[in-house]
């Protein structure tokens, strides 16, 4: 009953929004006089904002836990192992009804947008009429699929090798996928489109199903496929909805009054769509994750049993792990999102840095410090359960404060406020004549590199807590000769081919003389010194020395992108000003070079190794699972907050420099309207979440089926 | 996730649990830590916006004075997220404009003096101090200041979109700044102030743009056709004077050509006795035979003999329908103001 209530109720928000497209999408132009309306009188800004928020808050958690849930699944398949299997069919199970929230939110979310906001609603299904009846399509594969993945579970379970001539059929169809898929990637067929979406297509659409086919050999694995053409549409879902948004950011396929003039691939192929969408889909992960772990920690705090305790505590450990891993690249994603954003606009990128929201931004960067700061915390209180990782607690201090330090000078805000006597008293400047560096940008382009390299330590120092006796690299056959040297040629590949691009770039690109193309040089000789740093390291790796390969590799590393360039920065930026974000994509690349080539070596350094102990799951502090809810509401307060800030970037604009927003309501809330609105936002959506999950366990109690997540398979009643 | 290894002998507790948590103690205590969080959010954003205070919007017509340009300054021109005027505001993306340190001895409205015999000795026309601030507003990459990257945003375009009496008044803010203000070169405007004018004004009338941009885009993908001052092809009309015949007829010239062929330049379809057909402009008609050239540059020549009909077709055009798809938005808007602005030598 419970799943014919789940399906209805999704055809039906589907078919409401179908309903409203197709009532409204008349083919109105940008220049039309706008209508607002108003429900009760409320503001319909702010009714907007709310629904928006909360429908992205649920659809962010359904399209986020099918991603882990997979991986998950993936992992416990390829080692047999039970356990990871029935974590990820828990994590599943906590989708089914966020799922019929998701899209019935999304139906009232439309309905208030075509009631109130007309003459927008109608531009923009005008634009996007085509899409906007994809998008219910996707929504009904979603469902399909979600709810094939959920209660097949057990169904597709079996391990009996499926038929070879089928085996090989879809075998077949799944290398033409990955061969057309690669193909693609470098152009020889398909549209011409931006490299950033020709990517996302060829890695999140042909590659995963090409992947997926390959893999089918029984029924668990047909499974998997499953889970994975799910992740497929739910991030098509993801995209679809982007296109919108980034369209109304940066217009493309329209004139200057906003009639349709090209292709609709135009418009939806946005200058801002696809890195919306990366950012997006990281996020949406990270999110996922913290929220599965706010879940876990609920149920360890409540939990009256040790082995209650030593399962949710297992739960939360991978939650966490899955989200720090999509933590790390958010920040370079992040960055990559405000280069186009300030590429497609200055007055836009100069608005979000430097004016409404430069200090919404002092905020985030409080709120993204913390997750960090708070991440390492709960891996070092998971140390505790870790026989031999006393070891360790000495640097935890060392990192401890790396992070303050840095965490201090990101959140160091570029001007003070001040008092007039203040100023007065620092000689009229609004600068603080010792602490302004802290506040300037190659000092936080320094010291975020630093929190993630330090994050990622503490990650290191986490796994080889329990490991003693190594066995030699050279001794594990030829696994770690193939893979080691091949981490290594791709850290060289990211950072040299951008060294390359330094040593020939044009000032004049830069409007800038040619002798500053000696700034260009030293980052570039330093790139190469970064190259020449991992292939020493891959050497002495292969020839045993895998922690002083490490070390090393951290070291240089740490050298260049941090106390190198963290200095080298203020005098680009006195000198060749333009140049400094050159300087930051040349950290980002040597510290995701770094982190590659170093998990590599981490995986056979570590691969058999002798333990001191097992771990003591549930042997954790109260303590710590706050630290994971805490980590889930900080997530979703910094969901609220970024959306705030890329919706306000339009400024008094729906579609931006195209369509005006001529409503009472076009001007940009402050700080505490936002913090208002998305804290309200935050709790409707936490106590939602809590009613969701607890419905979740009550129909899992009472219905008491196969579907009960925890059983071993063992206990499975025969089907 | 190594070391991630299940929780060993555990038996996951049954399901349901979550029912008594609910209305446990802990779930309260959650709670209560949720609501603690939430408030030092809003906290914050109280404090914020206690410590910033609210920035006034502009609304309604703006005076030509000082007072006038400033509003528009730090409002909205968003000048104030690129440039701080001495100790006020933060931004260090462009010059500062007051006096500030050593770098900006002095503040603009003196240092835009020394800027002008700059530009006077590098374009040998004679720029005045209110020259060279109109130029900097109206044409931001004719002067780019050393150690600066020429990205300052056209102000006169959308999203910005001031009109020009809103750049008057800013300019004398500018003229303020340190120095006297001098209505007069904006009233009675010199040469040179008065081409930038009409230039804004072009760019106002095109929905906004920039004609420098502009004139990117038309070498882009006019120039192998048109003639422009002598120079260009005459495959199209010269459009050294296009202006005249106004922003409708230009708009229409590019996105749908066909609807506004010039004279002598209707498109010619040729159909030859062996059925070939070839469509373009007829570039040469003589006794025996006729230049077709087409779309692509290609002259064809036909002899009459050869040909079994040849006919106008009023609703081709040799000029490409699709530039609209090779031009985003803002090039077509860029390229709409500099042609607005080509009124004949």
């Amino acid at each position: 009953m419970r799943r014919g209530l789940h399906r209805r109720a999704t055809r039906a928000a589907a078919t409401i929004a179908v309903l409203a497209v197709v009532l409204s999408a008349s083919p109105a132009l940008a220049l039309e006089e706008n209508v607002y309306r108003q429900v009760l009188g409320l503001d319909s800004r702010r009714v907007i904002w709310f629904l928006a928020q909360m429908h992205l808050f649920f659809g962010a958690f359904v399209l986020g836990v099918p991603l882990f849930a997979v991986i998950v699944e993936v992992v416990g398949w390829r080692n047999n192992d039970n356990k990871l299997d029935k974590l990820a069919y828990e994590f599943t199970s906590l989708l089914s009804i966020a799922f019929a929230i998701t899209a019935a939110l999304g139906g009232l979310l439309a309905f208030a947008l075509f009631t109130l906001y007309p003459t927008f609603m109608g531009y923009m299904a005008g634009v996007f009429k085509d899409v906007m009846f994809i998008y219910p399509m996707l929504f009904f594969a979603e469902t399909f699929l979600l709810y094939l993945y959920y209660y097949g579970w057990h169904w597709l379970r079996g391990t009996e090798p499926i038929r070879p001539p089928v085996r090989r059929l879809l075998r077949g169809a799944g290398v033409i996928l990955i061969v057309a898929g690669i193909g693609f990637q470098f152009g020889l067929w398909g549209p011409d489109m931006r490299g950033d979406t020709r990517a996302f297509i060829t890695f999140l659409y042909i590659l995963p199903p090409g992947i997926g086919l390959v893999i089918i050999k029984d029924l668990k694995s047909s499974h998997i496929f499953i889970g994975i053409m799910l992740n497929v549409v739910g991030t098509a879902i993801m995209q679809a909805a982007n296109s919108w948004a980034g369209f109304m950011m940066s217009p493309a396929g329209v004139d200057a009054e906003g009639v349709i003039n090209g292709p609709l691939w135009l418009a939806f192929e946005n200058v801002l769509a696809t890195p919306i969408a990366i950012h997006r889909m990281l996020g949406n992960l990270a999110f996922g994750g913290l929220i599965a772990g706010a879940y876990a920690a609920v149920k360890f705090i409540g939990a009256k049993t040790a082995e209650e305790k030593a399962h949710y505590d297992w739960m939360g450990y991978i939650s966490n792990f899955v989200a720090i891993a999509a933590l790390i690249p958010l920040p370079f994603a992040g960055y990559y999102l405000g280069r186009e954003i300030y590429s497609h606009s200055a007055v836009m990128g100069n608005n979000m840095m430097g004016g409404d929201f430069s200090w919404t931004f002092i905020i985030q960067a409080m709120l993204v410090g913390s997750l960090f700061v708070i991440s390492n915390y709960y891996l070092w209180s998971g140390m505790t359960r870790i026989p031999g990782a006393e070891r360790y607690y000495k640097y935890i201090k060392f990192i401890l404060f790396a992070l303050i330090v840095s965490f201090a000078i990101w959140l160091t805000p570029h001007n003070l406020p001040l008092t007039g006597q203040e100023v007065g008293e620092m000689g009229g400047s609004q600068y603080h004549p010792t602490i302004k560096f802290m506040g300037l940008m190659p000092a936080k382009n320094a010291v975020v590199n630093l929190i993630i390299l330090s994050t990622f330590i503490s990650f290191l120092l986490y796994r080889r807590g329990n490991k003693s006796e190594l066995v030699p690299i050279s001794r594990q056959g030829r696994a770690p000769m193939i893979a080691i040297p091949l981490a290594g040629l791709a850290a060289i590949a990211i950072v040299g081919q951008y060294a390359i691009s330094l040593f020939t770039l044009d000032p004049g690109e830069m409007d800038l003389p040619p002798d500053r193309a000696r700034y260009f040089h030293t980052v570039g000789y330093l790139l190469v010194f970064q190259c020449a740093a991992a292939a020493v390291a891959v050497v002495l790796a292969l020839k045993d020395f895998g922690k002083l390969a490490q070390g090393l590799l951290v070291a240089v590393t740490a050298f260049n992108v941090v106390i190198f360039l963290g200095v080298y920065g203020f005098v680009v930026m006195e000198q060749a000003s333009p140049f400094l974000r050159n300087v930051a994509v040349s950290q980002f690349l040597q510290l995701i070079g770094c982190l590659i080539l170093i998990t590599a070596i981490d995986v056979f350094l570590f691969r058999g190794a002798k333990e001191i102990g097992s771990l003591r799951w549930g042997k954790m502090t109260v303590r710590s699972q706050y630290a994971l809810l805490l980590l889930a509401f900080i997530i979703t307060l910094n969901m609220g907050l970024m959306g705030f800030i890329r919706s306000g970037l339009r400024g008094d604009w729906h579609v931006f420099g195209i369509m005006r927003d001529t409503s009472e309501w076009a001007y940009t809330p402050s700080n505490f309207t936002m913090t208002s609105m998305v804290a309200l936002a935050v709790l409707v959506f936490m106590v939602a979440v809590a009613f969701m999950f607890w419905l979740g366990g009550l129909a899992a109690r009472t219905s008491g089926d196969a579907e009960a997540p925890r059983r071993t398979p063992e206990e499975e009643p025969a089907e | 996730m190594s070391g991630d290894s299940a929780p060993n002998g555990a038996t996951p507790p049954e399901g349901g649990g979550l029912v008594a948590s609910l209305l446990s103690h802990a779930v309260v205590k959650v709670f209560g830590f949720l609501l603690l969080v939430l408030a030092t959010f809003v906290w914050i954003g109280h404090s914020v916006t206690s410590l910033t205070g609210g920035r006034a919007r502009t609304t309604g017509p703006v005076e030509m004075t000082p007072e006038g340009g400033e509003t528009i300054f730090w409002g909205k021109g968003r000048c104030y997220t690129c440039h701080s005027v001495g100790g006020r505001g933060s931004a260090v993306r462009g010059p500062n404009l007051g006096q500030f340190g050593e770098k900006f001895a002095q503040p603009i409205g003196v240092r835009a003096a020394g800027r002008a015999r700059e530009r006077s000795e590098k374009t040998g026309e004679t720029y005045a101090l209110t020259d060279y601030l109109v130029e900097s507003v109206a044409s931001p990459g004719a002067y780019v200041v050393e150690g600066y990257k020429n990205e300052m945003a056209i102000v006169y375009a959308p999203p910005i979109s001031l009109v020009l009496d809103e750049i008057k008044a800013v300019i004398t803010y500018l003229q303020s700044q340190g120095g006297e203000i001098d209505l007069a070169a904006i009233l009675e405007p010199s040469e040179i102030t008065q081409r930038y004018f009409a230039r804004i004004q072009a760019a106002t009338a095109a929905g906004g743009g920039d004609p420098g941009a502009g004139a990117v885009v038309y070498e882009d993908n006019c120039i192998d056709c048109h003639a422009l001052n002598g120079e260009g092809s005459d495959l199209g009309p010269d459009l050294s004077a296009i202006s005249g015949r106004g922003l409708k007829f230009l708009a229409e010239a590019i996105l749908q050509p066909a609807k506004t062929l010039t004279e002598g330049y209707e498109t010619y379809v040729v159909v030859e006795q062996d059925g070939r057909q070839t469509i373009g402009l007829k570039t040469r008609d003589d006794a025996d035979e006729i230049d077709i050239t087409k779309a692509t540059g290609e002259v064809i020549t036909i002899a009459k003999a050869d040909i079994k009909e040849i006919s106008l077709d009023p609703l081709k055009s040799v000029m490409p329908d699709d530039l609209s798809e090779a031009m985003t938005v803002k090039d077509y808007q860029d390229v709409l103001s500099f042609l607005l602005l080509l009124k004949g030598e």
